[in-house]
């Protein structure tokens, strides 16, 4: 449903994205991994359609879902009244919301449980607050595309919890594609089906979770030597985690 | 000359007190006293003049009889001399260097010291700035105050002076004393609710402007020749607007003569001025353009008050306008005015059929 | 306007959530109306109020009757129209800054800071200073506006996209031309008739207003109003960050540019019959999203109402206080300046409290 094929993108000399290919399809949910500063966000964007590529292609439809890592600093309107600009794309320039495109976006806030601060000032929210509201948003587009800038970046494990336990419903029921780029490789095994891994050191590789997220490849990317450890949860089924080795010999 | 003294007016007095000595002890040098309280002094006559301040240059003609002694002036004065009948009396003044000082009266040295003026006539109370570049290239700067008759009579007696031709300057105050006294004589008994409300536009086009008492020397002159300024409320000059106009609804309405475009049409042909009493009574009138614009004090005020109190009351003065024209201008300029210049001068041909206008009519 | 903001709750009426909203609005309409019916009945010449109302109701109720006396001229021919530019310029002029504040995400943006301001003076003044009044007028301050606002758009273009920053540089470059061409205009203009002309244009005024300069500039007014109020719902779209409004189907930086165009609009219609009239496109959208919120739905028609109500109240001092007119630049500056300074800082304070 959306993805990139063979994409390049330069700034200048340097070459940021090089032949780079992967794709969501419906049903199926992206993690995008990788060290600061190799292009995560320049992929998200160029596969938005935000930034131009220098060769290859892009697939993505009209509209989609986006969540960006922060929203506009001005925000002063209220939560709905930000909800329903999800609307916008199908109002075309001179339109105005109707009944329906408000319903839509109560039903988009009550998706994410924001609904009881329908009328608060967006930039009165708490950040994890926000994000609920700007996914909201883009659940309201109706785009069976849903894209996030690093969604979990600056919130606690409790807004991270409450974060992955949405994706991972709005991944149950496989009717949409998800892409996220993350900096932690246990939200890929949350939440998504298949990563993208930006090794510093070689071409990209795509593939499903199982296969990419394992540590040989995590030291790769990161260049820390990493331990996959099994969790017994709560309900006493195994999950899968992974744990950086800062500690060295002690973690081991 | 007693008359002048008894004014207690000191500028004069130094200007006379100054000849005196200069009489005395040294023939040639002449020392003037000028509105800032400088002395200017000459070694003889000033022969090369440049006039930055608008009325002068049309007065320094008049004093000197001719354009001779004129090198320089303003841009306005030259734009006066094009479209009043001083351009056709003296055909080469269009050719005097209007480069020396802008329209904002800041001077152009290089254009200043190019004409090589003896003396440069500049404005007092407005700035070191238009000054001293003046000062500052050698050139004599004498610096005049404007804006009411005594002023007119000092700075036209320190440029008399200035010349040489102090017989000239006294001859045309004498003048002014006369006509003043007379207008004063009759007037004097006319009781305030029989002066009409006169109101004077100084611009008409743009914005609207008219001025109150202080500092008005149309104000000065609509008193003079009997009338009321009906914007005496004024504080300065200010912009006003019709409805303002409706309510002081004047009974005499005169127009500026700097706006070329304007003529009586313009009150005629406003849905709100057309109600006017002026309008109603056909008592519109603009200000003639003569050697000098009528409106600002010059040395043909004269002319413009008996103009004026003959419009405003004619049943007491009968003066004939055409003849004074002709005498002042003979005077003044040498020239002989014909029957088409006057009627050229005071819009004869706009108008004409305004009320009183009859009297002016060429026999 | 949206229409359903509440929550539409079962229990919650629907009115109840908008009744602070519709209570605002209800002001705004009874305070233009009011300042609208006072400026009809006050001015320098006495008309008294009850006769100013018969003369305004008889010329309502027949309409195309002849206008003869004093009383009726300076009513319907003097008062009225000015009124009618007043209320029209300041609904246009308030509405142009919302916009051009929402696009820019920017509450201290004007319609300066794209140089369409002076781009319209340079107009102004050059056609003043070749003697050309009325529409031909209006022609030249709207070429003025528009040429200023293309140069900028060249100037802003780079690799193909606009960025706000370059888009307020440029505006600050070309502004600052056309602002040094308006002192060249009125270095050479003369003294006597065209200098006194352009100053007193530039510091502004309704007191030239006539039916026939109603005619001149509503249209453009009105379009520009009417057609920056079918995009209220796009300027909440375009006041977000350009990735934002991009995924959401808007393409800012075209769409940025039919506002501008808008703006351009409004200001040239406003100041070809009216001048340079400062400081209401900044203080009364202020004023208004205290009152309504940001929401550009409700902000564009409270801003319109505010816009004119201010702007008639003004002009109403600037010709009743004295017998000289006072120049509108000047009232709207000292009105608006300390009204936006307390505005501002209710503003901050406001931000501080979050």
């Amino acid at each position: 449903m959306i993805g990139l094929t063979n994409a390049v993108v330069r700034f200048g000399n340097r070459c940021v994205l090089d032949q780079l290919s992967f794709s969501a399809e419906r049903g199926r949910s992206l993690a995008i991994l990788g060290p600061n500063g190799r292009g995560k966000t320049t992929a998200l964007r160029a596969m938005l359609g935000f930034q131009a590529l220098a060769a290859g292609t892009r697939t993505a439809p009209a509209v989609v879902g986006y969540v960006p890592q922060y929203a506009s600093s001005n925000q002063s309107y209220k939560v709905l009244d930000a909800v329903v600009m999800g609307r916008a794309a199908g109002l075309g320039l001179f339109g105005q919301p109707s009944a329906r495109d408000i319903a839509a976006a109560r039903d988009a806030l009550e998706q994410v449980g924001a609904l009881r601060f329908a009328k608060e000032r967006f930039d009165r929210l708490s950040g994890g607050e926000r994000q609920l509201v700007l996914l909201a948003r883009a659940l309201a587009t109706g785009s069976k595309v849903l894209v996030l800038d690093e969604p979990g970046s600056a919130l606690d494990l409790n807004n991270q919890a409450r974060l992955l336990r949405l994706l991972s419903a709005l991944r149950a029921p496989r009717d949409r594609a998800i892409v996220f780029t993350t900096h932690d490789p246990n939200h890929a095994l949350a939440a998504a089906d298949d990563a993208l891994l930006m090794l510093p050191d070689g071409p990209a590789l795509f593939g499903p979770v199982a296969e990419t997220i394992v540590p040989e490849l995590l030291e790769r990317l990161y260049g820390v030597p990493m331990r996959l450890v099994n969790l017994i949860g709560e309900d006493g089924t195994g999950q899968n985690a992974v744990l950086p080795a800062f500690a060295g010999r002690r973690a081991a | 000359m007693s008359d002048r003294i008894r004014s207690g007016n000191r500028w004069l007095l130094g200007a006379g007190l100054a000849l005196a000595f200069a009489g005395a002890a040294a023939a040639e040098e002449i020392v003037i006293t000028d509105h800032e309280n400088r002395e200017i002094h000459l070694d003889a006559p000033a022969s090369r003049i440049v006039t930055i301040p608008m009325p002068l240059a049309s007065g320094v003609i008049a004093l000197s009889g001719g354009t001779d002694r004129l090198v320089g002036l303003n841009p306005l004065s030259l734009t006066a001399i094009r479209e009043g009948i001083l351009g056709k009396i003296f055909p080469d003044a269009v050719n005097i260097s209007d480069a020396v000082t802008g329209t904002d009266f800041v001077p152009n040295v290089e254009a200043l010291a190019a004409v090589n003026p003896d003396l440069v006539v500049q404005w007092a109370g407005r700035g070191p700035e238009i000054v001293d570049p003046i000062v500052n290239a050698g050139l004599n700067a004498l610096l005049i105050k404007y804006g009411t008759e005594e002023l007119t009579r000092q700075y036209m007696t320190m440029v008399a002076t200035a010349i040489g031709k102090p017989e000239r300057i006294a001859e045309l105050v004498d003048w002014s004393d006369v006509v003043q006294h007379d207008i004063e004589a009759k007037v004097a008994s006319i009781p305030q609710d029989e002066r009409p409300n006169v109101l004077y536009l100084g611009r008409s086009l743009s914005d609207i402007t008219a001025a109150g008492d202080t500092g008005s020397y149309s104000s000065w002159y609509i008193a003079l020749t009997g009338g009321r300024n009906a914007a005496a409320e004024l504080d300065g000059t200010s912009s006003i607007n019709r409805e303002q106009i409706a309510q002081w609804d004047p009974e005499v309405i005169l127009l500026n003569s700097f706006e070329p475009n304007l003529d009586v049409n313009w009150v005629y042909d406003d849905p709100i001025l057309s109600l006017t009493k002026a309008a109603q009574q056909h008592r519109v009138y603009k200000m003639p353009l003569g050697g000098y614009r009528w409106d600002p004090p010059s040395q043909e005020s004269p002319l413009t008050w008996m103009w004026l109190a003959e419009l405003l009351h004619p049943e007491l003065f009968d003066y004939d306008l055409r003849a004074e024209m002709t005498k002042a201008y003979k005077t003044l300029y040498n020239y002989q005015l014909t029957e088409a210049d006057i009627d050229g001068i005071i819009w004869t041909a706009q108008q004409g059929d305004s009320l009183g206008y009859d009297q002016f009519a060429a026999q | 306007m949206s229409t359903q903001i509440d929550d539409g709750g079962a229990i919650a009426p629907r009115w109840r959530p908008w009744s602070r909203t519709g209570f605002a609005f209800a002001s705004f309409g009874v305070a233009l109306m009011v300042a609208i019916l006072v400026s009809l009945c006050v001015g320098r010449y006495s008309v008294s109020a009850m006769t100013a109302l018969h003369i305004l109701g008889e010329a309502i109720v027949h309409p195309g009757q002849a206008i003869e006396s004093m009383d009726q001229r300076i009513v319907l021919l003097v008062r009225a129209p000015r009124v009618v530019i007043a209320a029209m310029a300041g609904a246009a002029l308030a509405t142009a800054g919302v916009a051009l504040q929402g696009v820019f995400r920017n509450p201290l943006v004007s319609p300066e800071v794209l140089g369409i301001s002076q781009g319209a003076a340079f107009g102004g003044a050059l056609a003043i200073t070749m003697g050309i009044w009325g529409v031909p007028l209006l022609g030249i301050v709207f070429i003025g506006g528009f040429s200023a606002l293309i140069a900028v758009g060249m100037l802003a273009r780079i690799n193909g996209q606009t960025e706000i920053l370059t888009v307020i540089l440029s505006g600050m470059v070309v502004g600052s031309l056309f602002s040094a061409c308006v002192s060249l205009l009125q270095f050479i203009a003369d003294p006597n008739s065209s200098l006194p002309a352009i100053v007193y244009w530039l510091m502004g005024s309704f007191a030239t207003a006539t039916w026939d300069r109603v005619l001149v500039s509503a249209p453009g007014l009105l379009l520009g109003i009417a057609l920056l109020w079918a995009l209220r719902f796009r300027l909440n779209v375009l006041s977000l960050d350009d990735s934002e409004a991009r995924s959401l189907g808007a393409r800012p930086d075209q769409e940025r540019w039919l506002v501008f165009v808008l703006v351009a609009l409004i200001v040239g219609c406003q100041v070809a019959v009216s001048g340079i009239v400062g400081w209401v496109g900044l203080v009364i959208p202020h004023a208004a999203r205290l009152i309504v919120g940001h929401d550009h739905r409700r902000l564009l028609p409270a801003t319109a109402l505010l816009g004119a109500t201010f702007m008639v109240g003004v002009d109403t001092l600037a010709r009743t206080l004295t017998a000289a007119e006072i120049p509108l630049g000047v009232l709207t500056a000292i009105i608006g300046a300390p009204a936006f300074a307390l505005l501002l800082r209710r503003h901050f304070k406001d931000r501080e409290a979050t």
